[in-house]
């Protein structure tokens, strides 16, 4: 299995540099050439450029922002917001996600339907568009950023463990712990979970994914990680209009970051989900 | 998979091609040679040819018009439309706030300062046709402050509580003969009439359209209203019988580009002749294109961080003015740290505004010591300024009581306004300011229109803000932005929420006095106690820029930031 997945080189791409992204969001504070929040701010340092010009700032190889910020510690310490937020943005879709799937699956009958409608009504809104709706209920910040993401992924995780659910309670071995009169928390714990779990890991590393993207599109809107948190999508929404000016840097960056954290993540879920699809082997 | 991997292939190409676009997008001098032939083409060539094209202008504003109704608005943008629309009855002189006549010949002001007769001009008709008389001038006025007055419901008329509350009525004597009567002197009223407020209106158009009025003005201006698309342009057109002169523009355009790099671009190709609100950042290529002009002067105006002292009062019967029996409450951004002198005069110390202006407005503005410009009467330049002192500022902080600093929430515009073009950006260069004492400031947006609900009300711990000047009076400032009557909960301009009764007393007395040295004295002693007070980091008074094509003549920038195209041809 291992083998496998070391052949798969896009696979192995997407790990590498999530790797990396992991390494420098842990060790944000060692690797980062400056701080991303000086304070006070060095105002006269505003947009500068990088290495690739004889105007650019020693120190600060990637420009700076309209503060004066060094570009590459805040696209840094971004990773480490970035990150965290699309990791638990992602829990929490997984934690409600799995105990409505499993409640439904397992039990059935009405339980079943009136989860899954209450699922089916939470798909028939765009998965932004319902985010912005919560946050505006619930308040701007990353945190509640977070939240608000958590909730539009729970129908997504909902049906996939349902499906898997559905599927294994018919096992033998469940009947068999029936037939010993385990109780139903025990059979669910101890061998529903368990066993259903995989299908979740693949699809929940590819809605990482998309979690640190909508976070971006948040933080982009004003509605996400507030100032002055480096985060990739609000450095992106305040600097995109300096690219007329001549400063693309501030902007261009950011937006790189953003587009290789995601696609380091869909590469890794395909990779993985070739790897665990029994149906895939050859 | 297959798919896929074809998708991901065309996403790193993508990815290469737009950074590549980004690193020639650098200096702009690729994209430069085919506009600089295409724009002369279009514009020059037709000049030659004998029968002359129409002249036609489009202009790029940032936001749309809210209504076209000049006594019942407030913001730029609809004002700068209106202002080729409508005419009043005196009007400001090119380039300055001093009046001169318009709509009235002349006038006479009685001994007592409270009556003042006009003579209207004769032959003058609104663009509906109707003539333009004493009833219209009437109507204009008593719709605003005529409770009972059948056209009082579909305005809100804002501007007349700012500015007008001294007027008693509008008298008409004959069809061209009309006496303002005032129940208090006020020495600003005669540059107030040049506001566009009390700009007159047609009659019969207010009768034909009722409520909706707003959608189809009809003035004695220059320009005829053609037509509106919400948010993508108003068009105008010449007024072939306007009394001074036909205009040599057949039609202006406003256009609705609300992003400032789309509106330069535009400009760039010709697709619009004049911006406003250029980013400053974008200065150097604007003078490095010889196709282009940017005009630009200081502008009358103030940009500002307020700090809420705590306390206002319920206007309970709106008479603008505080009564005795309406004692001062707790506003409810109400902060305890706040209502301490020491601790906002460290904020003072704690923020470089020069360095802001430098490098945030880019030198497009000068650092503000007072709460008004200093080309204003009564300006007070023996005002010494808060220096950036850190070391001073944290001191003040210890002594009172707040060593460790605290957390305190700042109110951040969600729009560019003439005297702060990038409000996040200056909010969060106070925030780290701000952190480097210890004192943290959490963010905190909302739309603008539910933005300046709140920051009237007080809800607002700390806020930014600013005003422009609407007609040149020292009390158009100090009044209205630092008068202690304007700390009415739920209406307040004072956002610093100032409640010092003496200024009011000096500031009421400067307004009920003619003579010019000693109004400035008023009204510099009232600076020297907000000084002291400290409830406004003043941070900057920004120039007016405004950008057009080379071959755009006769525009003249005026202080009030307003836009008047009369003069304006293209060649």
């Amino acid at each position: 299995m291992m083998r496998r997945f070391i052949n798969n080189k896009s696979a192995l791409f997407g790990l590498v540099i999530l790797i990396i992204l992991i390494l420098s969001a842990l060790m944000a504070g060692f690797i980062a050439p400056n701080s991303p929040t000086p304070s006070p701010p060095d105002l006269h340092n505003s947009l500068k450029p990088g290495f690739w010009s004889k105007d650019g700032i020693q120190g600060m190889p990637l420009g700076t922002d309209a503060l004066g910020r060094c570009v590459l510690s805040r696209i840094i310490f971004g990773t480490r917001v970035s990150l965290s937020a699309g990791l638990v943005a992602v829990g929490i879709a997984m934690i409600l996600g799995i105990m409505l799937g499993v409640i439904g699956g397992y039990f059935g009958g009405w339980v079943d339907s009136v989860i899954m409608r209450f699922v089916d009504i939470m798909f028939a809104f765009p998965a932004l568009l319902l985010a912005i709706v919560i946050v505006a209920v619930i308040g701007h910040g990353l945190d509640k950023a977070m939240i608000a993401i958590g909730i539009v992924y729970t129908p997504q995780m909902a049906r996939i463990i349902r499906s898997s659910v559905l599927y294994i309670k018919e096992m033998e071995y469940i009947e068999v712990q029936k037939a010993i009169g385990s109780s139903n928390l025990r059979i669910i714990f101890r061998h529903v979970i368990p066993n259903s779990i995989a299908p979740v890991i693949v699809y929940g590393t590819l809605m990482l994914a998309t979690a640190i993207l909508d976070c971006a599109a948040l933080g982009f809107l004003g509605l996400g990680a507030q100032p002055p948190t480096p985060e990739w999508g609000a450095m992106l929404a305040r600097s995109y209009s300096y690219i007329v000016s001549g400063a693309w840097w501030a902007a261009t960056f950011p937006g790189l970051a953003i587009l290789l954290s995601v696609l380091s993540l869909n590469l890794l879920g395909d990779g993985l989900r070739d790897t665990l699809d029994p149906r895939l082997k050859t | 998979m297959k798919k896929l991997k074809v998708i991901l292939v065309l996403l790193v190409v993508l990815a290469v091609v737009m950074s590549a676009s980004a690193l020639f997008a650098r200096g702009g001098k690729e994209p430069e040679p085919p506009e600089e032939k295409a724009a002369p083409a279009k514009t020059e060539e037709p000049a030659k040819k004998a029968p002359p094209p129409e002249q036609i202008l489009i202009f790029g504003s940032s936001g749309d018009a809210v209504r076209l109704d000049p006594a019942n608005v407030t913001d730029g943008e609809s004002i700068q439309r209106m202002d080729n629309i409508f005419e009043g009855l005196v009007e400001y002189k090119k380039g300055s706030t001093e009046i001169q006549p318009a709509l009235a010949t002349s006038w006479e002001i009685s001994e007592d300062g409270k009556e003042i007769t006009f003579k209207l001009r004769r032959g003058v008709k609104f663009h509906d046709g109707t003539d333009f008389n004493a009833d219209a001038v009437v109507f204009s006025f008593a719709r605003q402050y005529d409770t009972g007055h059948p056209y009082h419901q579909f305005g809100e008329w804002a501007y007349w509580g700012y500015m007008f509350y001294d007027v008693e009525k509008m008298e008409k004597i004959d069809d061209y003969t009309v006496k303002l009567v005032l129940s208090n002197v006020n020495a600003s009223i005669m540059t107030s009439l040049a506001m566009f407020t009390v700009n007159i209106v047609s009659p019969a158009n207010a009768e034909k359209y009722g409520q909706d009025m707003f959608k189809h003005p009809s003035g004695t201006g220059p320009f005829k209203f053609v037509d509106w698309v919400k948010d993508d342009h108003i068009t105008l057109e010449a007024n072939e019988n306007y009394w001074r002169a036909r205009p040599k523009l057949d039609k202006l355009i406003f256009r609705v580009i609300p992003d400032a790099s789309a509106r330069l671009l535009a400009l760039e190709v010709g697709e619009v002749m004049g911006i406003e609100y250029p980013n400053p950042a974008d200065f150097d290529r604007i003078m490095a294109n010889k196709d282009l002009k940017l005009l630009t002067e200081p502008g009358m105006n103030v940009g500002y961080m307020a700090m809420n002292s705590g306390y206002g009062y319920k206007d309970a019967n709106k008479s603008g003015i505080r009564d005795p029996d309406e004692p001062l409450v707790k506003t409810p951004g109400y902060y305890e740290p706040l209502t301490k002198k020491k601790v906002r005069q460290a904020i003072n110390y704690a923020i470089d505004k020069k360095s802001i202006v430098d490098n945030i407005y880019k030198g497009t503005a000068s650092v503000a010591k007072n709460g008004m410009p200093p080309f204003m009467l009564g300006y007070n330049d023996d005002v010494e300024d808060y220096p950036y002192d850190p070391g001073k500022s944290k001191q003040l902080l210890a002594e009172a009581g707040y060593p460790d600093g605290f957390e305190v929430t700042l109110y951040v515009m969600p729009v560019s306004r003439p005297y702060m073009f990038d409000p996040p950006k200056i909010g969060e260069a106070i925030q780290s300011y701000l952190a480097a004492v210890g004192i943290k400031v959490k963010f905190y947006q909302i739309d603008w229109g539910t933005y300046l609900q709140e920051t009237e009300s007080g809800k607002h711990q700390m806020c930014l803000l600013g005003w422009t000047g609407d007609n040149g009076d020292p009390d158009n400032f100090m009044n209205v932005l630092y008068g202690p009557n304007a700390t009415s909960i739920g209406a307040a301009g004072n956002y610093g929420f100032y409640t010092d009764e003496k200024a009011q007393e000096l500031l009421t007395a400067a307004l009920q006095t003619f003579d010019i040295n000693k109004r400035a004295e008023y009204y510099k002693e009232v600076q020297e106690m907000i000084h002291e007070s400290a409830n406004w980091v003043y941070i900057a008074h920004s120039n007016q820029n405004v950008v057009f094509r080379t071959n755009v003549y006769g525009y003249s920038l005026h202080p009030t930031s307003r836009k008047f195209f009369y003069p304006v041809s293209i060649k």
